[in-house]
């Protein structure tokens, strides 16, 4: 959270009146109201907290003795484990919302067993650590009610599984309808898009289609709950998680088999080339040394791992669902600590959205980043997308005081391939043109030629 | 049935639905229990046997 709340609850912390998030001094608190009490109780001695803390599944906290943002409803102060880059869903591959339902659903039959359920299903209470994903909301929990359904199975389904079937079954490009519908896909919406084989998918036909029309029989009055009707028994709750646990791990999607074959940019390179850049980006790194890095159009992650490798806290963001696929799975398997990858479109990145704009930050907001990797990227913005060179600098001054850039001539293959089939309307797309537009932002630290490829890799200091 | 009281609306139709299905599911589930039940029981039977031959 880097957006000041000084003194008020975090702008997505209010829905739940269970407690709320606040920082102060820089330091974030989670405040549990006396409302919840019995079940934070419950929590934290039943054993559940230990377990799944244990298990890397549910964010640590601190109980410490202080009054609270608003001490009147205040039960417990608690300091949680801080995240270093908080993460939407919109912004997560096909495994990365995948592993996200699938944990949920552990906790969900670990609290069942320990007498208690989750109250919510949120897919915004799930952040990524060392490549697995990690519930951070301890106020999920309450005591289990014999009998009780689950409140959160339409969540669930809504943030879960309607986009999981449809990445899987229909296209992996409809997982960005999560950016529209921030309380996740709306079931009947999912229902329609989805192909006419998902209806032989028991899993699929029961809590997707089955659950639309349900929910549509429902809500025009054709259905009631029937007063008087026996609840949901804990045999039948299992059945129900385990049902959907069947259903997520079924979905499956794999990049190779998709049209987005970007990440093969690389084997286009030259090998000494590449080794040249490598060496130039691992000298950026350890002479500057800094904290965070962001790795902009970072392909599958190859110059992302020279940092998270270096205990740097780097993200790498690409716009090729392919790519980011293939870092996480490779993240996932080495569990590096210091690297997230995330699907994410320079040319129109994430927003800030939800309630007065403030429940979920922009890219912008949740900077700024120690350092910025822009590499094979900027030909993508200028000729493709047509964005100035100027503008391309302005924006990247936003993001990060420290940049290392890869400069693509218009002879490069790379560049004469995006202008096959258009107009070359880019006279000042040239070294020149590029030096001049980014020299009112940034000051040329160092230039070195990438090899005899022709591009230039430039270390460049914002000028403040 | 008592309905919780929760911040969140679980959705009429979803709660619903889970009483329609939530028998079925359960029996399943309790099904697959027994089944692989069974089949431990029945590897370590043959298991037992296989290492009783072997000596």
């Amino acid at each position: 959270m880097s957006r000041t709340n000084e003194g008020r609850g975090h702008p997505a912390s209010f829905r739940d009146r269970d407690g709320f998030l606040y920082e102060r001094d820089g330091v974030l608190y989670r405040q549990v109201n006396r409302a919840y009490a019995a079940h934070y109780d419950l929590l934290m001695q039943s054993g559940l907290y230990d377990r799944l803390v244990s298990e890397g599944a549910l964010i640590a906290h601190r109980e410490l003795s202080q009054p609270g943002l608003v001490p009147d409803l205040a039960y417990k102060v608690l300091e949680p484990d801080r995240i270093g880059f908080i993460s939407y869903p919109y912004e997560w591959c096909f495994s990365q919302l995948k592993d996200a339902a699938l944990a949920t659903l552990d906790t969900m039959a670990d609290a069942l067993e320990h007498g208690l359920t989750l109250k919510d299903a949120s897919a915004y209470n799930i952040q990524f650590r060392s490549g697995r994903p990690l519930l951070i909301d301890s106020l999920s929990f309450i005591k289990y009610e014999e009998g009780q359904p689950w409140i959160g199975y339409r969540q669930f389904c809504q943030h879960f599984l309607a986009p999981l079937a449809l990445m899987a079954c229909t296209d992996i490009r409809l997982g960005q309808l999560l950016r529209v519908h921030l309380d996740g896909i709306p079931l009947d919406l999912a229902s329609r898009l989805l192909p006419w084989r998902t209806h032989l998918n028991p899993g699929l036909q029961v809590h997707l289609h089955l659950h639309a029309s349900a929910q549509r029989r429902v809500g025009s009055g054709r259905a009631s709950l029937g007063r008087g009707r026996k609840g949901v028994s804990r045999l039948g709750l299992r059945g129900l998680i385990d049902s959907l646990q069947r259903t997520v791990r079924s979905l499956s999607w794999e990049a190779g088999r998709s049209d987005w074959a970007g990440y093969s940019e690389f084997h286009n390179y030259d090998e000494a080339a590449t080794q040249q850049k490598v060496k130039a980006a691992e000298s950026f790194l350890d002479e500057l040394r800094p904290a965070s890095l962001w790795d902009l159009g970072a392909n599958t992650g190859r110059f992302s791992r020279l940092a998270s490798g270096r205990g740097v806290a780097t993200i790498a963001l690409d716009f090729d669902p392919g790519a980011v696929e293939l870092n996480y799975r490779q993240t996932r398997q080495t569990q590096d600590p210091n690297l997230l990858p995330l699907l994410l479109d320079l040319r129109n990145p994430s927003p800030s959205q939800g309630w007065a704009h403030q429940e979920r930050q922009s890219l912008v907001e949740r900077g700024p980043a120690g350092a910025l990797f822009a590499l094979a990227l900027v030909h993508h913005l200028a000729i493709s997308n047509n964005v100035p060179l100027g503008m391309i600098a302005e924006f990247l001054t936003g993001l990060s005081p420290s940049l290392l850039i890869e400069f693509v001539p218009k002879q490069d293959p790379q560049v004469q391939r995006l202008l096959a089939s258009r107009a070359d309307i880019f006279p000042d797309y040239g070294v020149d043109g590029f030096e001049t537009a980014f020299n009112p932002y940034f000051e040329i630290h160092r230039r070195d030629p990438v090899g005899d490829s022709g591009r230039l890799l430039y270390w460049m200091e914002a000028r403040s | 049935m008592s309905r919780p009281l929760s911040y969140l609306d679980p959705g009429s139709g979803s709660y619903l639905l889970q009483l329609l299905i939530a028998g079925a599911l359960g029996a399943l589930f309790a099904l697959r229990i027994y089944w692989s039940r069974i089949k431990r029981f029945i590897a370590r039977l043959v298991g037992r046997a296989k290492d009783e031959q072997d000596e």
